[in-house]
């Protein structure tokens, strides 16, 4: 695949050579869209309304990583579903305190007082990763699953998040380490290989 | 422990780490078990999240042209062709309220199309209404039968003020002092014919235009549609 001249043409306004574009990269689109958004179908509606985005304006993509600027669009995406959602507030999954405040660790799902049989019901590694990713604030999740998911280097991240480069390298830090802490809630989820060692916090 | 040192962990594990950097980083990590340990951590959480399974995509995202709002190319004399269909479509609504509103404003005092509610087609009814009777003396055997109708028919062309009318309330004088029938004859047809400022012919050709524009218009869409349906 030429990706240059499938770029060029579709500044022209070719939308075969757009739609070539799209089945490379909608893999990549649709998972980033599901590890930001934790749901398969809105995952599929801002992968899609993130490359109609694109199209409209790949006049203004002025060259650089092509990848790095779909990411940056089905971020934007992502981010307006969320603001949709902060407008029409659903039941959070989390527990409230008794203060009524919502819990902002998640290690409810870890609880000591839950069974195995209860944990290994509610949760796989995957669902479990994603649950942490869940936690994490907007710009580290975005930025850790580009780095560690997307497999996207430094200056990708940040062509995508439009932020300096040592601004992607202490988020990133920082959602390792609070994913870290997330995940030993569930070391049995863990391959052995994967285990955490515990008491090894900062 | 501080979040510098775990930047630098992070950014070492990625490779992202200047050598000098690198390798003062290295000297620490060999004296100090806790820098290993949340290196660990750092590496065992990255690796992690490089093993969550890449999902593919539960249907291709591929764009139609209908979801992009693409219309295939049209002909470069479409622009041209719809202004024309458009003006005369326009032109042709505003001949059929002109003439419909004519007879109406024209009943308006002052009011007439071509003057402006000239004032002189009223001077000319009311002289030719004073006039009449002594235009028509000199043929003293016919005066009688030309006066009275002329009297009668003077005011109507006020009532009807159009080009065609001023033309021929013009010389009536001349003609009835020449022969007072022809003028009689002139006030008469200027009283049945129903004018109107635009004539049916223009219409007609206006509504022509419209009809033929708007169906070459519709042809070229089709067209255009089925060449581009066949590209893709």
């Amino acid at each position: 695949m030429n990706e240059q001249a499938l770029i060029q043409d579709a500044q022209k306004g070719n939308l075969d050579a757009f739609n070539a574009l799209i089945l490379h990269y909608q893999d990549s689109v649709y998972n980033t869209a599901l590890r930001i958004l934790g749901d398969e179908d809105q995952a599929a509606d801002a992968a899609q309304e993130a490359f109609i985005s694109a199209f409209k304006s790949i006049s203004s993509f002025r060259g650089g990583s092509f990848k790095a600027w779909l990411m940056r669009t089905v971020t934007n995406a992502c981010y307006d579903e969320l603001r949709r959602q902060k407008r029409r507030p659903t039941t959070p999954l989390e527990p409230d305190t008794d203060d009524g405040e919502e819990m902002d660790s998640p290690r409810w799902l870890a609880d000591p007082n839950m069974t195995p049989d209860q944990k290994a019901e509610a949760d796989e590694l995957e669902h479990a990763i994603q649950h942490c990713l869940n936690n994490l604030p907007l710009e580290f999740k975005t930025v850790v699953i580009m780095a560690d998911i997307q497999g996207m280097d430094y200056t990708e991240v940040a062509t995508s998040v439009r932020v300096p480069l040592g601004t992607i390298k202490s988020r990133l830090a920082r959602a390792r380490l609070r994913l870290r802490e997330c995940l030993q809630g569930f070391e049995e989820l863990l391959p052995s290989t994967f285990r955490l060692e515990e008491g090894s916090s900062a | 422990m501080n979040r510098r040192d775990i930047e630098l962990l992070s950014a070492y594990l990625d490779g992202q780490l200047k050598p000098s950097d690198s390798a003062r980083l290295e000297s620490r990590l060999k004296s100090d078990p806790e820098l290993v340990a949340v290196m660990d951590d750092l590496r065992a959480a990255r690796n992690l999240l490089r093993r969550l399974p890449q999902r593919r995509a539960p249907r291709n995202f591929t764009l139609t042209r209908k979801m992009v709002g693409q219309n295939p190319p049209l002909p470069r004399a479409y622009p041209f062709l719809r202004f024309a269909t458009t003006l005369a479509t326009l032109l042709l609504f505003f001949t059929f309220g002109l003439n419909f509103l004519a007879p109406q404003l024209a009943a308006v005092p002052g009011v007439g199309f071509g003057g402006g509610g000239d004032p002189s087609i009223d001077l000319y009814s009311e002289s030719q209404a004073a006039e009449a009777p002594a235009a028509a003396e000199p043929p003293a055997t016919q005066a009688p039968a030309a006066t009275e109708p002329a009297a009668q028919l003077a005011p109507m062309p006020t009532m009807m003020p159009t080009l065609e009318s001023e033309r021929n309330a013009v010389p009536p004088t001349e003609k009835i002092d020449a022969t007072g029938n022809a003028a009689v004859q002139d006030q008469s047809q200027v009283v049945n014919e129903a004018p109107v400022p635009v004539s049916i012919g223009w219409q007609i050709t206006l509504a022509a235009i419209a009809m033929f524009g708007a169906l070459l218009m519709l042809l070229m869409r089709q067209s255009a549609f089925q060449r581009w349906r066949q590209k893709e």
